[in-house]
């Protein structure tokens, strides 16, 4: 009927989840225990043709039913309903390593993995340097794996599916492994692969990272296709509703947090927002205003204090810290409550979201007063910018022209 | 080059220990006048290559859990790989049963060219048996420990360490001598084991064809019920394991 490398055909997938499960026998036999469970669908209704050559992505939260939706493709997990229909030799990075024994030395798992995957022996010697070297494990390469270290365990794994030669390879959020170098490496390698015409199928929940690779992606939420079609449009459309659940999941954190516990001289935190332009609360723009306000409460007339916010890309180290200036607070007092501002003109912070740790500090001993800490306070949006990172660079860029009469410079 | 001596050593330990025992210190008479010691090793062998690819087998899915839950290929071989790996054992240790022959000067001869079809028929049984086994023990996790204790009692219905002929006028007493008879008649293990019997021991083809008979049909059977049973159950093992 069609001719793309993997059809799926209204594929449906469901698992139980027990309440009540009897694994033995014996619970079977004797206690006369039956298995209770809820039946769940994973995936729903899935129409899919990916293409020979193409590079296609599938998007989806956590838990959206993209890895089972691979897994059906994958061979691994038998659909329920609907059908997948694979042309061409097949290899899945699901895990990077999984399968290896941890006994063996690389050289021996590399031809054991080769084993499992079906490729012949001497196949395997064509390549084994190449996977040994992609993988910089030289030294190594005689070593059970074991003694590996995750670095060195993931390296293997991922040079060994790379270099398996498949038709289609299907890869599961796994390209985030190794160093920088190694990443990149990953990545040539795959550009590699597309321009031969290979089809490749990847996982993931980064939106960028599909952006950057695939051709099409297909968008799925809880088990059922959300958009298919054209990368950019469909990774737009979900990121679009990922910031949404993320702006409102910070305005809840923001109305109930911000108080803490009293610390120190029972000094506390009251209240901590984030207020971009035009009174927007946990969310600002790229470039724009923002205000944080940071209430406290103290038994008494505080003297001598410091107040340090800094902010930090959400699971990262602190990117910018900043503190209240000492030779002018150390020496007065400040009201026993009342609410510090911190304004920020043109906020230099890219795309993404940003925590802060709010301090406040005595400045004659250092001791802290009190800390709050909130991994997720406030959603920075700059999506369609030309730069990419975390901050922004005031900048301005020269490129050399040709003269419109043709003569050059 | 450990690995081969530990293969070896295993076997061999083991029926030196069976040759001072019953060959030094229990001075046991085998049936008609014939060594004790080369009458139990014989069958010995292939009940423990049986008995070690059922456990082995019955473990072989769920013990590769991450290797299931990861990579697609045929699940199947886990399990086949495990009852060769046994079957090589056993046949190392056949192999070791020679010196033994030589010194307790038992005669053996032509017969001996039935052995290969005696150790097939045993690898089909294993293998039937083991594929169901291991395809339960993932839905069973107690499937393991039950097959331990099935062939401990399995071990006294097979006639490895009684002679089948002594006993065998057993059958004919009563009700309880009938169910005797019943149990280890339909054992497929007492004809594979007297087939070993009367090769090493007396030096004849396997007499009991009938038994033989059936046995073979029913490894056959074994092997396409549980070629069956591992395909079916195989859909849920990624889920399930």
């Amino acid at each position: 009927m069609s001719d793309g490398a993997i059809v799926v055909s209204d594929l449906s997938k469901r698992f139980r989840i027990y309440h009540q499960r009897s694994e033995t026998l014996k619970e079977m036999l004797v206690d006369r225990r039956r298995s209770r469970y809820e039946e769940f669908w994973a995936v729903k209704d899935i129409d899919l043709e990916i293409h020979d050559g193409e590079t296609f992505g599938i998007i989806g939260a956590n838990g959206s039913g993209k890895s089972t939706l691979l897994k059906c493709m994958a061979g691994i997990l038998i659909p329920d309903r609907g059908k997948v229909a694979v042309r061409g030799r097949l290899a899945s990075l699901l895990e990077v390593g999984a399968g290896f024994h941890p006994d063996y030395s690389g050289r021996e798992n590399i031809y054991l993995n080769g084993a499992i995957l079906g490729l012949p022996r001497r196949y395997i010697n064509s390549v084994i340097d190449e996977i040994v070297g992609f993988a910089e494990l030289e030294q190594f390469i005689d070593n059970p794996v074991r003694n590996y270290s995750s670095g060195m365990y993931t390296r293997l794994g991922f040079s060994i599916a790379i270099h398996m030669d498949p038709d289609i390879l299907l890869i599961d959020e796994v390209l985030a492994v190794g160093d920088e170098s190694f990443q990149r490496r990953c990545m040539d390698h795959i550009e590699g692969m597309r321009r031969e015409g290979r089809t490749l199928v990847f996982v993931s929940h980064a939106a960028e990272s599909v952006r950057r690779l695939c051709d099409r992606c297909l968008w799925i939420d809880h088990g059922v296709q959300r958009a298919l079609g054209v990368t950019g449009p469909v990774v737009d459309a979900y990121v679009g509703e990922v910031n949404q659940h993320e702006m409102e999941a910070l305005r809840q954190a923001a109305a109930g947090a911000g108080a803490s516990e009293a610390g120190w001289m029972g000094v506390r935190l009251t209240s901590l927002t984030f207020t971009g332009e035009k009174d927007q609360a946990s969310s600002a723009r790229t470039g724009s205003g923002m205000t944080v306000a940071v209430g406290y409460e103290a038994p008494g007339p505080l003297h001598g204090v410091r107040f340090r916010i800094a902010f930090y890309p959400a699971g990262q180290d602190v990117l910018i810290s900043t503190q209240t200036d000492d030779s002018e607070l150390g020496t007065r007092t400040i009201p026993a409550s009342g609410t510090v501002r911190l304004a920020i003109p043109q906020l230099p912070f890219l795309d993404g979201v940003y925590g802060a740790k709010v301090e406040i500090l005595d400045i004659a001993s250092g001791r802290q007063y009190v800390e709050i800490d909130r991994p997720q306070s406030f959603r920075v949006q700059g999506a369609g910018r030309r730069e990419t990172g975390m901050a922004l660079l005031g900048h301005t860029w020269e490129v050399p022209l040709m003269d419109p009469t043709g003569a050059g410079v | 080059m450990l690995g081969i001596g530990w293969t070896l050593l295993n076997p061999l330990v083991f029926m030196l220990v069976y040759a001072a025992v019953f060959g030094a210190l229990l001075k046991v008479q085998g049936p008609s006048g014939k060594s004790y010691l080369v009458f139990l090793l014989c069958g010995l062998l292939p009940w423990t290559f049986f008995q070690q690819a059922l456990v082995m087998a019955a473990s072989s899915i769920i013990a590769n859990a991450g290797v299931v839950r990861k990579v697609a290929f045929s699940w199947m071989l886990l399990t086949v790989s495990t009852v060769m790996a046994a079957l090589v054992n056993f046949l190392i240790s056949l192999v070791l049963l020679v010196p033994f022959i030589i010194f307790t000067k038992s005669p053996v001869g032509l017969p001996l060219l039935a052995v290969p079809g005696l150790v097939i028929v045993t690898f089909g049984l294993s293998l039937g048996l083991g594929l169901m086994l291991a395809a339960g023990s993932v839905y069973f996790r107690d499937l393991q420990y039950i097959i331990n204790l099935a062939t401990m009692v399995w071990f006294y219905i097979t006639p490895v360490i009684w002679p089948f002929t002594k006993y065998e006028g057993f059958f004919h007493h009563g009700k309880l001598g009938l169910i005797f008879k019943f149990i280890i008649y339909a054992n497929p293990m007492t004809w594979v084991t007297l087939g070993f019997q009367d090769i090493f021991v007396f030096n004849r083809w396997p007499q009991h064809w009938h038994g033989l008979l059936y046995t073979v049909v029913l490894a056959a059977v074994l092997i396409y019920f549980g070629m069956r049973v591992f395909r079916r159950l195989r859909r849920r093992f990624a889920e399930e394991i």
